[in-house]
């Protein structure tokens, strides 16, 4: 019985490990950026670099203005 | 965005467009990136001193504040000066952290003494020249702040009068 309970805990476990090393992953080289001053009434922009550095692809599903 | 999937190590760019509208002094802005990599969602931040008077920062004036490329007839607009004052009194270094690569290059001197103002030139790249766009870039002084600054670019085309009466003579032979 104890035999039969490690082997479905080891099955688990590779499992849950074999889940976790396909996650996709995002990440940026530079997350904060100063514009310093700036005119009012005026547009301005700059780009991030977004990075895919996970095991699975990397779905940007949304921007949320915040 | 370009790219909305991206495989294992590749990469793609977001663009932050930012309008500043009547804001007034320090604004910071947290938009939230949403994938499938899940919760806790990122973020990206902005930030930027917007003034009411930008004849009056310090330790820069640039002259004009906002650069207009646009272009409405055929004589092609794919340059404009500017001026940048140094209102301090100590040698202000300047430093380009950001521009839109893509679309223009600018010239500027590497320092400006105290007091002096010095000419500088966006010039339009060639693919850039048949595109509406508002862009901006950034410059970074020395001073102990490392105040920086800056200055949106814009263009806008609209099509020739001559263009525009060979698009109606066309549309009358259909």
């Amino acid at each position: 019985m104890k035999k039969i309970t490690l082997i479905a805990a080891a099955l688990l476990l590779m499992l849950i490990a074999s889940q976790v090393s396909s996650a996709p992953r995002m990440t940026m080289g530079e997350s904060v950026f100063n514009f310093g001053y700036v005119p009012q009434n005026s547009k301005i922009s700059h780009d991030f670099w977004l990075h895919s550095t996970g095991d699975d692809s990397l779905k940007i599903i949304k921007i949320v203005p915040g | 965005m370009s790219k909305k999937e991206l495989a294992v190590g590749d990469s793609t760019k977001l663009e932050i467009i930012f309008s500043t509208k009547t804001y007034k002094n320090r604004i910071t802005k947290r938009p939230k990136i949403q994938t499938n990599e899940g919760p806790p969602d990122k973020r990206v931040q902005i930030i930027a001193d917007v003034v009411s008077r930008p004849d009056s920062t310090y330790p820069l004036v640039m002259k004009p504040y906002k650069l207009d490329l646009s272009q409405f007839g055929e004589k092609l607009r794919d340059k404009i000066d500017f001026t940048i004052t140094n209102v301090s009194d100590a040698k202000i270094d300047l430093e380009m952290i950001d521009f839109a690569k893509d679309y223009f290059e600018v010239k500027l001197p590497k320092s400006i003494s105290p007091g002096e103002s010095a000419s500088c030139t966006l010039k339009l790249k060639k693919d850039a020249v048949s595109k509406n766009f508002e862009k901006s870039f950034t410059l970074e002084t020395n001073d102990t702040k490392k105040s920086r600054f800056t200055m949106p670019v814009k263009r806008q085309l609209r099509a020739s009068a001559q263009d525009t009466k060979k698009v109606t003579k066309a549309s009358k032979n259909q």
